[in-house]
């Protein structure tokens, strides 16, 4: 029995059982808070809890998952191009905002983590808080960082920025949906596209823009960073 | 016929992302680059859409319906989450700070500085994308 537990056989179908699920309770509550990711990942982790699975067992059964995830990234490049149009017109702002904007994340919650005393493994992991989970993923796998606490980092600010970064920007009298979607693309990858698609598909557009480059970016420069930095 | 046709677009674009990774795998160990393969295979898809101009169809829908699914491929990842042990109490209280404070922050100076950076440049008007 318990080999089958921790076969993909049942542990695939579990994580779609949970990822459905994540969405179908993200679509009726209406809040960013529980992005489909929060609501599987508490699922499976009960499940797994209940079942007395081990996480390294879970974590190889899901293998094919983990495969994707590979080529979603070379997808990205398809919104990417699609959007290409749009960087021509509001061009060098946007380039300079996503250069300073790329840098400035990590570094504000690397500091600020630092602050508070926390030890290298965390501020690691930090470096690639605002870029889209995929490529989060490869790049912690490239500087030797923790991917389940990246993978956390990455969720967990997307979701921050997606609820209280509108509403933030909205009191700062900042309406324009270039600049609204452009900001939550960088700071908050796909949580934050997401998020501004509800507001306009130019918003969404943006963001997008803005996810993609800035993960690309983030990707090129990081490793080289962290390998003078030792 | 027309859904053997679609079948055949949907295996052709699923073939380039493939192949794309492939390609910035090995590119990637060839030179030792620090760079993922998974990224240096999107600039080379990017590069590639770029020079090709357009997107074909079956790679979009293949696209599409990839990052659709995007929160499941990293769930495993994120599970993980629930299985972290070894982190003390200012690590914790570190990375609570990190993500809420640092995220907002660096949101709301990037929305200034390209609030600013467009006001500077004549021909961008305001774009509330109202539609």
């Amino acid at each position: 029995m318990s080999e089958l537990l921790q076969s993909p056989l049942f542990v695939l179908p579990l994580n779609v059982c949970a990822f459905l699920l994540g969405v179908a309770i993200y679509r009726r509550s209406g809040t960013a808070l529980l992005h489909p990711i929060v609501g599987a990942g508490f699922l499976v982790a009960a499940v797994l809890w209940s079942l007395d699975i081990s996480y390294s067992d879970y974590r190889n059964a899901s293998g094919l998952l983990y495969a994707l995830l590979g080529p979603a990234v070379v997808a990205l490049a398809v919104p990417l191009k699609q959007n290409l149009a749009i960087i021509r017109r509001a061009g060098w702002p946007l380039a300079v905002t996503l250069a300073v904007g790329a840098l400035l994340a990590p570094v504000v919650a690397i500091a600020i983590a630092f602050l508070f005393g926390a030890a290298e493994p965390v501020l690691l992991a930090l470096s690639g808080k605002s870029i889209t989970t995929p490529i989060a993923l490869a790049l912690a796998e490239k500087i030797h960082a923790a991917q389940s606490l990246t993978a956390g980092i990455v969720v967990f600010t997307g979701v921050v920025g997606a609820v209280f970064g509108p509403p933030l920007l909205e009191r700062l009298n900042i309406r324009d949906h270039r600049i609204i979607g452009f900001a939550l693309g960088i700071n908050a990858h796909a949580v934050g596209t997401a998020r501004s698609l509800e507001f306009s598909a130019l918003c969404g557009a943006f963001a997008a823009l803005a996810m993609g480059l800035c993960g690309a970016l983030t990707a090129l420069v990081l490793p080289l960073l962290v390998d003078a930095l030792n | 016929m027309d859904s053997f046709r679609q079948i055949a677009h949907w295996l052709c674009g699923a073939a380039i992302l493939l192949g794309c990774e492939f390609l910035g795998r090995k590119i990637s160990a060839a030179f030792s680059l620090p760079v993922p393969g998974s990224v240096l295979g999107m600039l080379l898809l990017l590069l590639g859409l770029m020079v090709y101009g357009g997107v074909p169809r079956g790679l979009a829908r293949v696209s599409e319906q990839l990052l659709r699914l995007l929160a499941l491929l990293f769930l495993p990842a994120a599970v993980g989450v629930f299985y972290l042990r070894d982190l003390s109490a200012a690590d914790w209280l570190g990375l609570l700070a990190a993500t809420v404070f640092g995220t907002l922050l660096s949101l709301l100076l990037c929305a200034l500085l390209l609030k600013q950076l467009l006001k500077q440049s004549p021909r961008n008007g305001e774009e509330r994308g109202d539609e």
